[in-house]
């Protein structure tokens, strides 16, 4: 049995130029470059995962992005207007009865996107798949948005009425719809096993939820505050092992899935890793914006004095003009800062560890893979990005 | 592009010691091949099969934004899947010298037409909605609110921006008698469909608005910065035109009606927020402005009714121009930096039907200039976070 493993091959300061050139483009484009940078940040992404030594290849372009997304800001503004409009007859209808109908319309609104965001990250996924390649073999996936945001719909649902008990359910059915959908070029992709497999990984963490939940409870009902103690422990915990469920429940479905005539994966990222990962990643951004900032405001501070417009009475009342630059500045700075430390301290070494755990099994039977067709991407993902509930990159 | 064989092996073979891994786009298998560059073109010969292909120099790309920097990976510009990937640093060296001017692989031309003519649709359909049909079915909406919904929408909004961020009213009892008699002398032979609440708010801001169903609050610096009581009378009247018109509930409608269609522009922290504001104030000055005008309109014909002259508006308005106040809100929104400023003061002057009617003697002006003698602060002082109803009020 024959085994591909992977590994990284990008550079952290290679990415730090690129997400410093693009993060600068981005805002002096007003946002407008944010389309190239995503499409330039994953081309580096995949193009550093290397199964097998061969890497992976991104061939999406921004421009397809941009056009899929101004498809998307009209679909949805369509689709907003007619559900505002409904919403409208709705705040008119009620409004005989109760006086608080305002809240009651302006709370549920956002309930029309919850379908919508399913379909946007189905899509989004898909255009992906689709511009992604290994070996110059295309990935792929076939349609079904809506079936599975209305499953997603329905899953949430059972998982809300049963306390959590069906929660496996929902992760294991979902992602069978999407893994059973997907392809590497005539190749399809399976799911087996069933949702009892994650049973085990879920316990802690619905142990933890429930007694996070439980607590206040008791508190309310018995009028005891010591109770409200106990969610000190019990919400980090349940943070914890909500990312050892899903990390646990990836690596459990990795294992049963197969691709074309019987190869097989491993994937087996560690809990502990990405929650350091994350900690570090946060303390670190936190650092550079603080001890960064400051240096660039100093520029911008030297440039006004520099340029002969400072005169002291300014320290005690700033010009308009003067304190909008500066303000400006800040934003930016903060802004294009959080971007880099994002890049570099979160999501590089999230993927770098993914990454090196994933395994292909029996590649021998990559032979027996042919090329599948060129999908248009129509929309590219452009749902996600009006929503903005896109990825990391 | 594949040839069945080279067309002199011997010389090919010659030359062959330069190698890279292909893939033909068709099959994921490995194919090492042996690279010859050969005049234009580059040779690529199977070291197993023996076949060969042929590439032409000018059409090779390479592969942009790429992590591994040991690695050439090379394409070719007519969107074919094949690739090409060198790790010897020789057979990179090879190409390299062939193709001086290597360039990297873009996405097919002509794009941008097609991104052109979506943005000019996107821009048309938001534009189109957010102007064009959420103020109609707003306007349409308005219509249908039976008056008590709107009295209690009113009161809501009264809480939310003022109450809750402990207002204080002016009550003192003789204040109020003259307010009630000017109020009434201006209603005289009007019906409204709700009764008028007006409410006198200490602020150091001149200011009046109307809320939806009747509520009307005015600063008590708008009544300091008055001289006389016909201009208190004239922005009251214009105020009591909003109601009549239920600018109030149409704005309620609107934000209602435009939810979630700013915020698609916004993607993003940084430059969509920008857009986003930009919008929100394009569409609230573009919505208010007729408003501000149909409310002058019906001030003016109250006036001439009960005997008052409409000049008095005229005359705040330039009082409050002349005087630089703040007047980005509320009654004198596009007062100060809009063209159609002095149409506004025009058309109240125009109206003018000299020394009219008194709406109030001396002793009564008076006491509706000492309003702020007693107060009660409205509400509990509790700081709300600000209200989702947004729009409901500034008129």
């Amino acid at each position: 049995m024959s085994i591909l493993k992977t590994d990284f091959g990008g550079d952290r300061g290679e990415l730090f130029q690129l997400a410093l050139k693009t993060g600068l483009l981005t805002v002096l484009t007003v946002g407008l470059y944010r389309f190239w940078q995503t499409t330039r940040l994953r081309r580096w992404y995949w193009s550093s995962i290397r199964i097998g030594s061969n890497p992976l290849e991104y061939t999406g372009t921004a421009q397809e992005k941009l056009t899929g997304f101004l498809l998307a800001v009209i679909v949805l503004a369509f689709y907003l207007m007619l559900f505002n409009g409904a919403a409208m007859y709705f705040v008119i209808g009620l409004s005989e009865g109760a006086p608080d109908y305002l809240n009651l319309a302006m709370a549920t609104t956002p309930l029309a996107l919850v379908p919508i965001i399913f379909m946007a990250r189905y899509r989004a996924r898909r255009y992906i798949l689709s511009r992604t390649r290994w070996r110059g073999i295309r990935m792929g996936m076939s349609g079904g948005a809506w079936g599975y945001a209305w499953r997603a719909c329905m899953y949430w649902v059972l998982t809300i009425l049963s306390v959590g008990l069906l929660w496996p359910l929902m992760t294991f059915q979902l992602e069978k719809y999407l893994t059973d959908r997907t392809w590497f070029g005539d190749a399809p992709f399976m799911q087996f096993g069933s949702a009892a497999m994650l049973s085990g990984a879920i316990l802690p963490f619905l142990l933890m939820l429930w007694a996070s939940i439980g607590l206040p409870v008791a508190a309310v009902m018995t009028g005891q505050n010591l109770y409200y103690m106990g969610l000190i422990l019990t919400i980090p915990l349940t943070a914890v092992t909500a990312v050892s469920y899903r990390v646990g429940s990836v690596r459990i479905m990795a294992s049963m899935k197969t691709l074309g005539d019987g190869m097989e994966f491993d994937i087996a990222p560690g809990t502990g890793r990405l929650i350091r990962i994350h900690i570090f990643g946060r303390i670190l951004t936190s650092l550079v914006i603080a001890f960064v900032s400051p240096v660039v405001l100093g520029i911008v501070l030297g440039l006004i004095y520099l340029s002969g417009s400072y005169d002291p009475s300014m320290l005690l009342a700033p010009p308009p003009m003067i304190a909008a630059i500066i303000a400006v500045a800040t934003w930016l700075t903060v802004f294009v800062l959080y971007g880099i430390c994002q890049q570099v301290f979160i999501v590089f070494p999230i993927v770098k560890h993914i990454g090196e755990t994933f395994e292909l099994h029996e590649p021998t039977l990559l032979q027996t893979v042919r090329q599948r067709a060129r999908a248009d991407g129509r929309d590219a993902g452009g749902f996600a990005d009006a929503l903005d509930v896109g990825a990391a990159f | 592009m594949s040839g069945p064989a080279p067309r002199n092996p011997d010389f090919a073979a010659r030359f062959a010691k330069f190698h890279a891994d292909m893939y033909d786009g068709l099959s994921p298998v490995t194919q090492r091949v042996s690279v010859a560059v050969v005049g234009p073109e580059l040779e690529l010969t199977n070291t197993e099969t023996r076949t060969t292909q042929v590439w032409r120099l000018d059409a090779l790309r390479n592969l942009p934004d790429q992590a591994a920097s040991d690695t050439l990976m090379l394409a070719r510009s007519d969107d074919h899947p094949a690739r090409l990937i060198i790790r010897e640093a020789a057979t990179a060296r090879e190409i390299l010298r062939a193709i001086p001017d290597l360039r990297p692989l873009r996405g097919s031309r002509g794009g941008w037409f097609r991104v052109g003519v979506m943005g000019l649709a996107a821009v048309g359909a938001l534009a189109g909605i957010l102007f064009g049909l959420v103020p109609v079915m707003a306007d349409r909406g308005a219509m249908y609110v039976p008056p008590a919904s709107e009295v209690a929408l009113g009161q809501i909004v009264y809480d939310e921006i003022f109450a809750a961020r402990g207002a204080v009213t002016c009550t003192a009892t003789a204040g109020t008698v003259a307010l009630d008699q000017m109020e009434s002398r201006l209603m005289a032979g009007v019906s409204l469909p709700y009764p008028l609440t007006v409410r006198v708010v200490q602020d150091p801001l001149v200011n009046a608005f109307a809320l939806p169903g009747g509520h009307i609050v005015i600063h008590s610096a708008l009544i300091d910065a008055a001289e006389t009581p016909e201009e208190v009378a004239a922005v009251l009247a214009h105020e009591i035109g909003h109601v009549a018109h239920r600018d109030g509930t149409r704005a309620v409608l609107r934000s209602v009606g435009s939810f979630g269609l700013i915020g698609l522009t916004m993607g993003d922290v940084f430059g969509g927020s920008v857009i986003a504001g930009l919008t929100r104030a394009a569409l609230d000055s573009s919505y208010s402005r007729a408003a501000e005008e149909a409310a002058d309109a019906y001030a003016i014909t109250m006036l001439r009714n009960v005997g008052v002259s409409p000049g008095a508006l005229a005359t705040f308005f330039e009082r409050m121009q002349a005087s630089g106040q703040s007047m980005e809100l509320g009654v004198f929104q596009h007062l100060s930096s809009h063209p159609d400023t002095l149409q506004r003061i025009t058309a109240a002057r125009a109206a003018d039907i000299g020394q009219g009617r008194p709406i109030l003697d001396a002793a009564s002006w008076a006491a509706l200039q000492g309003i702020c003698a007693d107060t009660t602060t409205a509400g509990d002082p509790q700081f709300a976070p600000n209200s989702t109803v947004a729009g409901a009020a500034n008129k």
